[in-house]
């Protein structure tokens, strides 16, 4: 069977926000193919382990979305079913973002413009030391406001940190509305290509395009840096929370959990998932 | 004592490779010997200093030891928030360096002026704070900096004041270092540029005490309450607000352990307003040996028993 399974990923995020009372639901939701896939098949991972030497670093520079991490975590046995349902739960290690005291979590974030930075740190002290690691960065499109994310772009280009994939949620919405309401950003591709990235665009929810896209970013023969911007839809997964940016800030009640749950346990075929 | 941070930095970096100096287009000629030796070690990490100091987190996660070198305007208080969540949260060895601190960039105004640095810095868990007097106690800092192993903030004032000591003092954590050691009723603590200023009003008090504070964050209470016990009353000298720098990290001190009169001698809550040469600004700042002395005098007449407090007048007499 398929690890990493999206719907599965889904259902642990919603056991999580509904153990904690939490929102950012709909900010974990839409970045769950892309965590399945780099897990599955581009993480290098080492030994299994959440510090393992020589891994690959996965930088969610978008610590909102810090629920998907956790679910993928949960998958590798890293997190365990109690640290699941004692989400947010009194003197309880995981925070509601990215916190990198947390084995797993590579940076601190939340803050947004921050992980970016870190991750090109990471990236440039590995070609510097020649150990052949990679760095993952993923950022929200809203969290692009940022300037502090364009000054680590400019400095990735410039040190050629070809080890670098800047990688996009583009899901189009950010806490207060839609990216283009709240900071028109124009198109993100055309600007990471400005800046000097290798750069190509997918369906951040068709698991076969992100694979396709990250195989021939990271297969390059360029000395530049990546970026994957991943087209996705906030809430991704559950009907009633697409598109609904109600959804980064909304609690579940026990009525919306059932319902969200009864959506991610039946598929398309109606085959039912564990 | 810039030269002797340059010198330091190149010994650090020839030692260790894993020392990497990163600048955001600042330094000019002071980093032309580290360019030549260590050519590999140097980043001129551009007009960006929040990727700077996320670079240098990124960095030292990696394994290496950055050294963030800038002005105290903008290392540390324009990336505050970087040094705090990136370097402090995971307790990362990473040396910041901000230069000019105080009101060295007199005639470049506001923007270039940090008399915010210290108090901004000492509320963040793990971080040291170091700020040296002379070339002595900048080897002594460089060297302390590169031992901690964690996040460390070394504050560089107006350099070219000549030497406080004349060998390098053996600098204890946390302890203000005594430079002249007297029975009188003052003790006189300052940092930095400070320092020297301390020495000279202190004998117009015979018997002071005068001490350098060159390590700021941590403070070691027992040493310091113990200076507070000995003396009447404590003068502490900083170009540095008067609020959160040295004389507040004094008082915390003084006020839980050893309760004493505190005179704090420092920028008062304000901006500069004009330009000029670095005396003038002290001048406008009330940092000139005539304002500190009016300042302390002031100050001594309103301690209960001032009697105690003897000045030697202008023809150098003890008073009556």
């Amino acid at each position: 069977m398929r690890t990493f399974e999206p719907r599965k990923l889904r259902q642990t995020i919603l056991r999580m926000a509904r153990a904690g009372s939490t929102v950012h639901i709909a900010c974990a939701f839409s970045i769950v193919e892309l965590l399945a896939v780099l897990h599955r098949s581009h993480l290098n991972l080492g030994d299994r382990t959440p510090r393992a030497a020589g891994r690959d670093y996965l930088v969610l520079s978008k610590g909102h979305g810090v629920m998907a991490q956790y679910a993928c975590m949960y998958e590798l046995g890293w997190l365990a079913d109690s640290d699941i349902e004692s989400y947010f739960h009194d003197g309880t290690p995981l925070k509601g973002l990215a916190d990198a005291h947390v084995p797993g979590i590579e940076v601190s974030s939340g803050s947004l413009g921050h992980g970016l930075s870190v991750g090109v740190g990471l990236a440039l002290a590995a070609k510097r030391a020649g150990t052949g690691q990679r760095c993952f960065a993923v950022v929200g499109d809203g969290e692009m406001n940022e300037g502090a994310n364009w000054e680590a772009l400019l400095f990735a280009a410039h040190f050629r940190l070809s080890n670098l994939v800047v990688i996009v949620d583009a899901n189009g919405f950010q806490a207060m509305g839609s990216t283009r309401d709240v900071m028109d950003l124009g198109d993100i591709a055309d600007k990471l290509r400005a800046f000097g990235l290798e750069t190509r665009e997918a369906d951040g929810h068709d698991e076969a395009a992100l694979d396709a896209a990250l195989t021939e970013l990271t297969h390059l023969a360029s000395d530049r840096p990546r970026a994957l911007v991943a087209h996705t839809v906030k809430g991704k997964g559950v009907s009633f929370m697409e598109h609904d940016n109600r959804w980064h800030y909304t609690r579940l009640s026990a009525d919306t959990y059932a319902a969200a749950l009864a959506e991610l346990q039946t598929c398309s075929s109606g085959e039912r998932f564990a | 004592m810039r030269n002797a941070f340059a010198k330091a930095l190149i010994r650090a970096a020839t030692d260790d490779p894993r020392v990497v100096l990163l600048t955001g287009d600042h330094g000019y000629a002071l980093f032309d010997e580290f360019r030549q030796v260590c050519p590999g070690q140097y980043i001129n990490a551009g007009v960006a200093e929040q990727n700077m100091v996320g670079v240098a987190a990124g960095l030292a996660k990696g394994g290496l030891r950055p050294v963030v070198y800038g002005l105290s305007a903008f290392i540390p208080v324009r990336v505050l928030e970087q040094i705090k969540l990136d370097v402090c949260y995971e307790e990362l060895p990473v040396v910041f360096v901000g230069d000019g601190a105080g009101v060295v960039y007199s005639v470049l105004g506001t923007s270039h002026q940090s008399t915010e640095d210290i108090a901004v810095l000492r509320a963040l868990p793990h971080l040291t704070i170091l700020s040296p007097a002379d070339c002595w106690e900048m080897a002594a800092c460089m060297e302390m900096a590169f031992h901690r192993g964690g996040p460390v903030y070394l504050r560089m004032g107006k350099a070219d004041l000549g030497e406080v000591h004349s060998c390098r003092p053996k600098l204890m954590w946390g302890e203000p270092y005594s430079l002249q050691d007297g029975d009188g009723p003052l003790a006189w603590i300052a940092t930095g540029s400070m320092v020297r200023a301390a020495a000279r009003m202190a004998a117009n008090w015979p018997g002071s005490s005068v001490y350098s504070a060159p390590c700021l964050k941590p403070v070691n209470p027992d040493a310091v309450a113990a200076i507070c016990r000995r003396r009447r009353a404590v003068i502490t000298l900083e170009e540095h607000s008067v609020y959160g720098g040295l004389g507040s990290a004094i008082c915390e001190v003084a006020s839980a352990h050893a309760p004493t009169w505190v005179c704090r001698v420092g920028i008062p809550d304000r901006f500069s307003r004009f330009c000029g040469s670095y005396d003038y600004l002290l001048r406008e700042h009330q940092l000139d040996d005539k304002s500190i002395l009016a300042q302390i005098e002031r100050f001594l007449a309103q301690v209960p028993d001032q009697g105690c407090f003897r000045r030697l007048d202008v023809l150098g007499r003890q008073a009556a």
